[in-house]
């Protein structure tokens, strides 16, 4: 199997999911390109595609919730930052991601 | 391959998005309908054998409905092995225990293969395909 293939992939269904919520792929292409690959490497490992900036604590209850794409799990928060924790979804109207911090969401008073 | 093409079924019978299993000069494929455009692949999973049409389709991939390995269609590329099967916290009885290891243990020898693809091409509302 091959990365490049899966990638595209992940990238058909992430699409499919992803544009009903309102989010899209951010326009930085070799991020994208990136995070897409990692994720590929640790659906490898554990069989699914975790958020590759978020840490697999081996408490499937928490995991569940940084498979991606995981913005259902952080709704309140992706939305404040318009961008998912990554930086591989943006909000649909997002032309520059650079623009957009990642803010913990302690420190906007979620969670 | 060869490109003689064999009538297949109606083309109506399978709507975008669907999967047909036929069997023509004794072997078993899968009709695959991508949006109006037709692919012929091999019925069985290039993992375990399973029938590849009782699983999913969704744009040009297949999701195989035993172990979730997945090929695309137009090329039979093999996209991603089985999915390890989530048996939680519980601590499984001590010979069916036994039985998921030994399983385990054979399935991480079973390599995922990509599968076959044949021509195919509608004429005269029948899906043709090349064996």
């Amino acid at each position: 199997m091959d990365t490049e293939s899966r990638k595209q992939a992940l990238r058909h269904f992430f699409g499919n999911v992803v544009g009903p919520m309102g989010f899209k792929f951010t326009p930085d292409a070799d991020l994208a390109e990136f995070l897409l690959e990692q994720e590929v490497k640790l659906e490898a490992q554990h069989g699914i595609p975790f958020c590759p900036c978020q840490p697999i604590r081996r408490d499937r209850s928490r995991d569940m919730r940084i498979v991606c794409p995981c913005i259902p799990f952080h709704r309140e928060h992706f939305d404040a930052m318009k961008r998912c924790w990554c930086g591989l979804f943006v909000h649909l109207d997002v032309t520059d991601p650079d623009s957009l911090p990642q803010v913990a969401a302690k420190e906007i008073g979620i969670e | 391959m060869s490109d003689q093409f064999v009538q297949a079924i109606r083309a109506a019978e399978v709507f975008p998005g669907g999967m047909k299993a036929v069997e023509l000069e004794g072997r078993e494929l899968v009709i695959c309908n991508c949006g109006g455009s037709f692919y012929a692949i091999d019925r069985r999973c290039g993992h375990m054998n399973a029938p590849l049409e009782m699983g999913t389709l969704d744009g040009p991939i297949v999701t195989c409905p035993m172990h979730c390995a997945q090929f695309d269609v137009t090329t039979g590329e093999a996209l991603s092995g089985p999915v390890p099967p989530y048996l939680g916290n519980e601590i499984p009885p001590p010979r069916m225990g036994a039985m998921l290891k030994n399983v385990g243990t054979l399935m991480q020898h079973v390599r995922t293969e990509s599968i076959a693809t044949h021509k195919a091409k509608v004429e005269s509302d029948w899906v043709w395909v090349a064996l």
